[in-house]
């Protein structure tokens, strides 16, 4: 992860150096101190470049005093519009070839400051684990980015929660990313047992357990592959230090499919590799529960993620099979390829047994069809409750995560009825696909405070985005540690 | 064809709804779809606990779709509140409609319903209200009805005349002037037909001394793909992909009726979208009607097209208070939100609140979707300014969306709403009141009660 550091204003003694002026503003500060040291030549050069300090206007300079490498000038636009975390999301590009990058910050607040190096951060993230031939000099060289701030000692400490959720979403990131030989249900399940070391307490379920738990519809996915499924769940007791069964915990629940493809219903060939973050959900509850523990929010959560692979394997279920899940109800199974939600229902029907949970939000890479609906800028909201709805909708705003509210009714729910079992798994035709699909889940929160989020055109983004390269996108878990924060801790 | 009475007539067959409530010896309990044979001249429906004027629309459905084919039946809507009496009427009204004019033998129907209230005469002005939007409804799902080979652009045209004796002027554009006017983009859909595309524009002139509420209609009226040519499974249904003008004409027909006081205009955009020598290709630039280049994608997707024509002309020769458009757009909208709602578009929070109501009200329900900035960004074209569409291949593409930002380009600043009413124009659900495979005129109602809530306040205007 980029070191992001705060200091007192002061030129630097080495690097690059980025100075941030707003329109129609004079230099000032660091870039007046600047200024001076050049004889007025920063001045000069502004001026012949028609700089205004208008949003994205920059300026370069090389060298132009012996400490500094790079100058950098950026207009932020009017200082009142300025969004403090993608600009540095933007600058992180234009100075990644230096190894060090000092951002004279000192007009701005110290939670833009600090806004401006989770930017940064979230923009440095790459996964290149498995290039072994790239060349150093492909490679970005910045490590550090100093962030010269008025009020640095308070920037620092508005950064460190930033930080643990950085470090949540990366997570995420690198879960999503990996590849599907690799990243199967027990390596899954063993890289969460790893975040004990941030105070989670991590249970981990096999398919003996399941069995018991009568988890019929989430092993009938399971039993065409030769990797076993794996149930995990992740508690963080950041209100009751676990001692005292204090309120009921908030819930996050994932669909965690490390590989589809589709089982006999199997996809076509064209765009399967992309099957491989069907676990994205999963992921992002990981992420977010790292995330909690890291910040050691104070809030009682539990996160649970069902394994699964699903295969075309000799004793995959096929089309027809009718399924118990584990609250009984029972499923016919009309597509294998629509098997999300058949592992959602008894992970979900599990954590309200065995949590008895203030509310559930479960997000899962679900349905085609939401991206019909929607695009890529917002993923779809589902829910049974209003007030959980919006406040979702309001985080999602406030970290840039979109959602957008999908209507749920009784003339959807019909399209479900089956005639051998309780429901079937799709509703039959493309019509209404991502709703068919989230009454089934639905029917199986027992009226909880619920919502659902689909986040099969968010979760991974074919292009750079300031903050987000292209690649796995930790969509969900910034907006639901926002969630939590906003609504739930104390 | 109903008609408000106190007691039935002699041999009509009586259809009394029933309140949820203790079990009649049979088992009866008046619960939604239960239908209890009472005696031959008898048989009550469950009404479960209807409340809403929407509600007893179903109920009244219900009571038809229990009916058999007597040639007479009265439904017993006496003791019930005026506006669920109402309810029940247009229910049966909207549920018995049938279209078999071209069926040699029409098979037997009722041919008089009649609504038993304690008091006809006082019933009688909000009966005339109600008939009103009925009289739109019908109008719009005859013309939907209607196959591509009678009801050619030439013949709707011919037919939207005929609202001329309601008191509406119709105004038509042909090939010449649509030429003058420059509207590349209806020229080019209708271009590979044997009959030419037009623009009908119905105005009905009101009361207030204000700019006019404009509806604009997508009027496919047979859709084959053109040079995209559709598969062949289902391609019969696209006879109805001029339900957004129908639609529109229906509103206008029931604004007349009622004599609204607030000035409206139909700008009906009317083509046949045909695959011939002269169709228009994939790769063709067309100049609009308001001077924009558009890159043609796919030839299938051109009811943005018409339409952007038909917004642009609405927006600079009427400058309307507020401009709709109803249209059978995408398939994308029915992958959305199935055949439940019809999907909204708008640039104006207001309008858009106000459109989505009026259709609760109704019973013919929207659902809010968006048209993000990426949404607008995936229609840069190379070549000129705007892409008609987003290529699809293999991936899934928000293609309704696409499409609104597409409108959007056509409207300016005025305040817009996009009903893409795709998957809603035939009745593929049992939860409308319109027979199942049958037209469901959706459009018509929301369009006159939207007027009515919204545009005839005179302390607004």
């Amino acid at each position: 992860m980029l070191d992001i550091a705060f200091a007192k204003p002061a030129l630097p003694k080495a690097g690059a150096l980025v100075l941030l002026i707003a329109e129609g503003a004079v230099p000032s500060g660091l870039a007046a101190e600047l200024d001076t040291e050049m004889e007025g030549g920063l001045s000069r050069a502004l001026e012949a470049a028609g700089f205004k300090g208008k949003k994205d206007q920059a300026v370069t300079l090389w060298a132009p005093v012996v400490s500094v490498t790079k100058l950098l000038v950026l207009g932020t636009g009017p200082i009142a519009g300025l969004d403090a975390e993608k600009l540095g999301g933007s600058l992180y590009k234009q100075v990644s070839g230096e190894p060090h990058c000092t951002v004279a910050a000192d007009e701005l607040t110290a939670s833009q400051a600090a806004a401006i190096g989770l930017g940064a951060a979230l923009r440095a993230y790459r996964f290149d684990r498995y290039r072994t031939t790239e060349k150093a000099e492909d490679k970005p060289k910045l490590e550090k980015v100093t962030i010269a701030s008025a009020d640095h000692g308070a920037a620092k400490a508005a950064y460190a929660p930033m930080k643990a959720v950085a470090q949540g979403v990366f997570l995420t990131r690198d879960l999503v990313s990996e590849p599907p030989n690799v990243l199967n249900p027990v390596e899954f399940a063993d890289r969460c047992k790893e975040l004990t070391k941030l105070g989670l307490e991590v249970d981990v379920l096999g398919p003996k357990e399941m069995k018991k738990l009568g988890f019929g519809a989430l092993l009938g996915v399971a039993q065409g592959s030769a990797n076993e499924p794996r149930l995990v769940t992740m508690r963080w007791n950041g209100l009751s230090g676990g001692k005292k069964k204090a309120d009921k915990p908030v819930c996050f629940i994932g669909k965690g499919v490390t590989f589809d493809t589709g089982g006999i219903s199997i996809k076509p060939a064209a765009g399967m590799e992309d099957m491989k973050w069907d676990m994205a959900g999963a992921g992002t509850v990981t992420g977010l529960m790292a995330a909690l523990a890291g910040r050691k929010a104070k809030v009682d959560a539990v996160g649970l993620i069902g394994l699964v692979e699903n295969m075309p394997g000799d004793n995959a279920q096929r089309p027809g099979d009718v399924v118990t899940s584990a609250s009984g109800q029972t499923i016919e199974v009309i597509n294998t390829d629509a098997e999300g939600r058949l592992v959602l229902a008894d992970v979900i029907h599990y954590a309200i047994e065995k949590y008895d949970p203030r509310f559930m939000v479960d997000l899962a890479t679900l349905t085609g069809a939401i991206i019909v609906a929607l695009g890529h800028e917002h993923a779809g909201l589902f829910s049974n409750d209003e007030e959980l709805a919006s406040r979702l909708l309001a985080a999602g705003v406030a970290t840039g995560e979109l959602a957008w509210r999908m209507p749920l009714g009784e003339a959807y729910d019909k399209q479900i009825k089956s005639d051998i079992a309780d429901m079937k798994n799709v509703g039959g035709g493309r019509a209404g696909g991502s709703i068919t699909a989230a009454q089934f889940i639905q029917r199986f929160v027992q009226g909880r405070p619920w919502a659902h989020l689909d986040i099969a055109g968010t979760a991974w983004s074919s292009k750079d985005a300031p903050t987000i390269p292209k690649g796995a996108t930790a969509y969900g878990v910034r907006m639901l540690d926002r969630l939590v924060a906003d609504h739930y801790e104390g | 064809m109903i008609r408000l009475r106190r007691e039935p007539t002699k041999g009509a067959r009586l259809l009394r709804p029933i309140a949820e409530g203790p079990p009649h010896p049979s088992g009866f309990h008046g619960r939604r779809g239960e239908v209890l044979e009472l005696s031959p001249q008898e048989r009550w429906v469950g009404a479960n606990h209807a409340s809403s004027r929407a509600e007893w629309e179903g109920v009244g459905a219900a009571c038809i779709a229990a009916a058999g084919p007597p040639a007479r039946l009265a439904l017993d809507a006496r003791g019930l509140p005026p506006h669920c009496a109402v309810g029940l009427g247009v229910g049966a009204a909207l549920r018995a409609w049938r279209f078999d004019r071209l069926k040699s033998c029409p098979p037997p129907r009722p041919r008089r319903i009649e609504l038993l209230v304690n008091d006809p005469a006082g019933l009688a002005s909000a009966w005339a209200r109600a008939e009103a939007a009925l009289a739109g409804t019908q109008f719009a799902r005859e013309l939907v009805a209607e196959p591509g080979n009678r009801l050619t652009p030439r013949e709707f045209a011919k037919r939207l005349r005929g609202l001329e004796k309601e008191g509406i002027e119709v105004e038509e554009l042909g090939r010449a002037a649509l030429k003058k006017l420059g509207a590349g983009g209806l020229l080019a859909v209708g271009g590979g037909s044997a009959v030419p595309p037009r623009i009908v524009i119905l105005r009905w002139r009101g009361e207030f001394r204000v700019p006019p509420v404009a509806f604009v209609g997508k009027g496919l009226c047979f859709d084959t793909g053109g040079i995209s040519i559709k598969g062949a499974a289902g391609m019969e249904a696209m006879r109805a992909d001029m339900a957004g003008a129908a639609a529109c004409a229906g509103a206008m027909l029931a604004l007349a009726r009622r004599k609204s006081p607030c000035p409206a205009v139909a700008i009906l955009a009317i083509a046949e979208n045909a695959t011939s020598a002269t169709s228009y290709r994939p790769g063709d630039v067309l100049r609009m009607m308001s001077g924009r280049t558009v890159e043609v994608v796919d030839t299938d997707a051109e009811g943005r097209l018409v339409l952007a024509d038909a917004l642009h002309l609405a927006a600079t020769r009427f400058r309307p208070q507020a401009v709709l458009d109803l249209a059978t757009l995408t398939g994308s909208v029915i992958t959305a939100l199935g055949h439940h709602r019809a999907g909204l578009f708008h640039n104006d929070a207001a309008l858009g609140t106000a459109v989505a109501a009026a259709g609760e009200a109704v019973g013919e329900r929207l659902w809010p979707l968006p048209i993000g900035e990426r949404h607008r960004e995936e229609l840069n074209s190379d070549i000129a300014d705007l892409k008609q569409c987003v290529p699809g291949g293999t991936r899934f593409v928000s293609d309704a969306s696409n499409a609104a930002a597409f409108l959007r380009e056509f409207v300016g600043t005025l305040p817009w709403a996009h009903l893409d009413i795709a998957g809603m124009e035939t009745a593929e659900t049992d939860d409308l009141p319109a027979a199942r495979h049958t037209p469901t005129g959706f459009g018509a109602r929301l369009l006159d009660a939207l007027v009515e809530r919204h545009f005839e306040d005179p302390h607004r205007v």
